[in-house]
């Protein structure tokens, strides 16, 4: 069996990615068209820009159509975010207002891929529309991307023992070759997609939303991404018809969209709540708003209980799904609460979903592995098995779990501290990294609204760290092993 | 579960504990203190309850089982860390609440190094001998602990792993195996404990101080009978011991027995966690220096390369004694060296952290993992020394990182509860989980900013930490009451 890795054929996947990428252009084109607002050329620009560059990449390979194998898989994965997340940033490289640096360029562009949402922006109420469209627009693109990736490829390659849910995948997913695989997952999930995200703009144009902010917001909520129109997020519209409607598609997003797709094929609702992973991560949100909400209480900081709730509640939901819409800076929040909170972000939403962290599936699995330990010192002989949803889980998958939970800790913390190396102080740094890594968005200190006073080597450091956190470190992790690119 | 057994050695371990409040009492008349009627009033009130406890229970005679090893483990620490607070609740200097009291106890106790009390210099010769006595006594206890008792618990993945190593003991029966433990190892750590007071003494401390700082340096405990700990002397002689013993006291007291029951050198470099620690001291010494070379504002560059030295090596291995103000040094140099205290000693050390074994092993089943995600169907045991760990090892290491990582943000929670701000919330709990002492921020110097509940979330950290959590933990879970 060749072991050589097929790049012709990644070349030409990619090629035609870009190009077919370009296309996502012209909506910008249209809406700054609409608005009037002077960008129209810029996204033409870019549009070419991407377009030749895509060629170019493609026109050569074109006649390969091998099959990808495994090892391509991690090769593809890593690729197709880093070469999005490059080209979407030439409109924002390009454009004179906003003006940014090329590294903050990036930063944004891949932000917006990785449905984190951190912005290095600020005065957004004061930006073109169509800069404003094309921003919202990324995290829709990525949203998508992400769930074809949760849901297909990453328990195909087994990252991080996610190879525990390929039994569960919709479609015709007994299919062993990569390709049919994604496009079969692709075509299932992506109508899921969009009638949640349809059904998202008619809620909040009803709730009161213009079109704009409508269409904008519902595809950064369902995307768990994050993005807003307005510098106040959420906020800004200071209503608790937005805010319900902002919590129930932040939970969507962050739930796991093959249950979705299983719960609007078969019409079995029932479906959610026999998924063990959906019971703990409501379970989870649930818990965290309840203390928030104490402690929010007893600090005085709120004094009537409904407004306690209604606050804990969105931002508990917020940033465990990793969403990262704010109704207020909960940075400001009394003592324990801000880390409280940005701890939440590491546990995440649940696999196959847009949402970031370490995955509940995964805590679930740990804290059933942990408690086998306990047991396994009084009854060193006994034989216990883990269980998920009632079947027994692998030693393979389990140890990949520990693994994954053990790098991802010791990334963290590298990446924390070389961001500390450039000059950031620790709480900032703690929290920069903590947020990008787990796709969140808002962070504390320096970073609690955006990135802006954050230095360039910080913003590729932490661009790094969105990266590593989407991809669920090992992608990139095995690009830079010796043994990969062996035979 | 037999109480009786537990309840009889308790009692004996109170009875033995009282003895050691006699040496203070020399200390007290030689330098005429005044402290000496604490001490006395200690010696009785323990004597007469550790004799209440025992005598009901002494002809139990009964070996004892797994599980009551747990709680004797447990009791030993809790009950002769609360019991070592007595002498400075009734002492007329320093003035302590129980709460410092206790927190100061189990400090040394745990080999922490963590203290409350402040103007060091002005407290009777006779309390900051106890102190570091009571460090020393801990260290003792760790590494009988380490090397006899926590393999055969199987905590954290130290069983089959350590049964395995060359050592003094091979009886599988829990009291004799802890006894000859004793035995063997009580010679090798007093051995060493009298060369580094001769190294101290030596290099130009007097001999109290020589004494009082070798029982500190050979725990790895960082107790001091300065405020400025050893960064006192301002002597680069001291520093050079203290930097050797720290050394030899965060390595494995086993492979001490053996190699000097053998004679030979070489079994140092044969093991495979040594050779690792000692990699690990080198690059976090090197880092540091470096650091401090390039942001660092020093003007001599011998002391900037024996300051850095010195403090990550006392960082790194846990003890915990300062020659600078760590904690204003550029950037992320102290946050970095916190997070080497993580890592620790080795196992069967006095050292804290979660030892530089798992820490081995946790990084080889990390590569493991990159290397089975692109060669799936390999077959990859995970070896140390040439041998194979097994699965249930591996498992448990796992395990344990993820509760003692798990134990750390709580109880950072809980401290922040409490109101303490985040970056001394974090630097007191990684100081006092991995029996560190000294921290960050509020934390930097000593610990009495904190108020009560503070105190009592370290005093457990500090528990946590040394009993390497499950042992505390398992005491809580319905399976260990049950029959």
């Amino acid at each position: 069996m060749s072991s050589h890795l097929n790049l012709g054929v990644i070349r030409r996947i990619l090629g035609l990615l870009l190009a077919v990428f370009s296309l996502s252009m012209l909506a910008p084109v249209a809406v700054s068209l609409y608005y009037r607002d002077g960008q129209a050329e810029l996204f033409i620009e870019a549009f070419l820009i991407i377009l030749v560059v895509g060629m170019l990449m493609w026109f050569p390979a074109r006649k390969r159509h091998g099959e990808l194998r495994l090892r391509d898989g991690f090769l593809v994965v890593a690729l197709f975010w880093c070469v999005i997340g490059l080209a979407g940033a030439v409109p924002f490289a390009l454009a004179d207002d906003p003006k940014m640096t090329v590294s903050q360029a990036v930063f944004e562009s891949v932000s917006g891929f990785t449905t984190t949402g951190a912005t290095v922006l600020t005065g957004l109420d004061a930006l073109p529309r169509s800069i404003l469209y094309y921003r919202q627009q990324i995290q829709g693109l990525g949203g998508i991307g992400i769930v074809v990736l949760a849901v297909a490829l990453l328990p195909l390659l087994g990252i991080g023992g996610m190879q525990m849910l390929k039994a569960e995948t919709p479609g015709p997913m007994k299919d062993a070759k990569l390709t049919p695989r994604i496009t079969g997952t692709a075509k299932a999930l992506w109508g899921v997609y969009l009638v949640i995200t349809l059904a998202g703009v008619l809620a909040y144009w009803l709730a009161g939303m213009s079109l704009f902010d409508a269409v904008s917001h519902s595809f950064t909520a369902v995307s768990t991404g994050g993005y807003s129109t307005h510098d106040e997020s959420i906020g800004y519209f200071g209503s608790t018809a937005v805010e319900l409607v902002t919590i129930v598609l932040m939970v969507l997003g962050g739930a796991s969209f093959s249950l979705h797709f299983l719960a609007w094929r078969y019409r079995h609702v029932g479906d959610y709540w026999r998924d063990e992973e959906f019971r703990a991560y409501v379970a989870i949100l649930l818990s965290t708003t309840l203390i928030t909400t104490i402690v929010l209480m007893l600090t005085g900081a709120y004094a009537d209980p409904a407004e306690a709730v209604r606050s804990a509640l969105f931002h508990a939901v917020s940033v465990q799904t990793s969403t990262g819409f704010t109704t207020e800076n909960f940075a400001l929040w009394p003592g324990v609460l801000p880390t409280l909170l940005i701890f939440t972000s590491f546990v995440g939403g649940c696999a196959g979903s847009t949402g970031g962290g370490m995955k509940v599936i995964r805590w679930l699995l740990v804290t059933k592995q942990g408690s086998r330990e306990v047991s396994r010192l009084i009854h060193p002989s006994a034989e216990v098995v883990v269980k998920l949803g009632g079947r027994p889980i692998d030693s393979r998958v389990i140890e990949a779990v520990w693994g994954f939970f053990a790098i991802y800790l010791i990334v963290f913390t590298l990446l924390m501290l070389a961001l500390m190396g450039t000059g950031v102080d620790q709480i900032t740094a703690f929290a920069a990294i903590a947020t990008c890594m787990n796709n969140l968005g808002p962070g504390l200190g320096e970073v609690a609204t955006n990135f802006q006073s954050m230095n360039p080597a910080g913003e590729w450091l932490c661009t790094l760290a969105m990266l590593l956190g989407r991809l669920e470190i090992f992608p990139l992790l095995v690009l830079v092993s010796p043994g990969f690119w062996r035979g | 579960m037999s109480f009786a057994a537990i309840q009889r050695i308790l009692g004996l371990l109170l009875m033995v504990f009282s003895l050691t409040m006699l040496p203070p009492v020399g200390v007290s008349y030689l330098y005429r203190d005044g402290s000496h009627g604490a001490f006395l009033t200690a010696f009785l009130v323990l004597l007469a309850i550790g004799t209440l406890v025992w005598y009901p229970a002494r002809r139990d005679r009964r070996d004892l089982r797994l599980r009551d090893a747990f709680m004797v483990v447990a009791l030993f620490w809790v009950v002769l860390g609360t019991a070592g607070a007595l002498p400075l609740v009734i002492s007329p200097k320093p003035v302590v609440s129980v709460t410092d009291a206790i927190f100061e106890s189990i400090s040394g106790l745990t080999t922490t190094g963590a203290t409350v009390l402040t103007g060091l210099e002005q407290l009777p010769r006779s309390i900051l001998y106890y102190r570091q006595q009571m460090q020393w006594l801990g260290g003792m206890g760790i590494v009988i602990l380490a090397v006899a008792l926590l393999p055969m618990l199987g905590v954290g993945g130290m069983s089959l792993y350590k049964a395995e190593t060359p050592g003094p003991v091979k009886d599988s029966k829990l009291t004799p195996r802890v006894t000859q433990t004793a035995q063997m190892l009580w010679v090798v750590y007093l051995t060493i404990t009298v060369a580094c007071a001769g190294g101290y003494f030596l290099a130009g401390m007097d001999w109290f101080d020589a004494i009082g700082h070798a029982f500190s340096t050979v725990s790895i405990g960082g107790f001091s009978h300065y405020d400025a700990s050893l960064g006192h002397y301002d002597n680069p002689a001291i520093e050079a011991v203290a930097i050797l013993f720290m050394l030899i006291g965060a390595t494995n007291f086993a492979l001490h027995f053996t190699a000097w029951r053998s004679g030979r050198f070489g079994a140092y470099f044969s093991d495979p966690e040594c050779v690792a620690f000692l990699k690990f001291m080198a690059t976090i010494s090197l880092i540091t220096v470096a650091y401090l070379l390039i942001d660092g504002d020093y003007e001599d560059t011998l002391e900037l390369a024996m300051d850095g030295t010195f403090q990550a090596i006392s960082v790194g291995t846990t003890s915990g004694f300062t020659t600078s103000h760590y904690h204003h040094w550029p950037g992320a140099l102290p946050v970095l060296l916190i997070f080497a205290s993580f890592v620790g000693g080795c196992a069967g050390s006095t050292a804290g952290g979660m030892k530089v074994i798992r820490a081995l092993l946790l990084m080889k089943q990390g590569r493991r993992e990159v290397f089975r995600l692109v060669h799936p169907n390999a077959m990859m045991p995970i070896r140390i020394g040439g041998r194979a760990v097994p699965a249930r090892v591996v498992d448990a290491v796992w395990g344990f990182f993820a509760v003692y990582v798990g134990s750390f943000a709580v109880l950072l929670l809980l401290l922040m509860v409490a109101g303490l701000d985040q970056v001394s919330a974090f630097s007191a709990i990684a100081a006092t989980l991995n029996n560190l002492g000294p921290g960050l921020g509020e934390v930097a110097q000593n610990y009495a900013s904190l108020n009560a509940f503070e105190k009592w979330v370290c005093v457990l950290a500090m528990l946590l930490g040394r009993l390497e959590i499950f042992t505390l933990l398992i005491l809580l879970t319905a399976t260990y009451w049950q029959k």
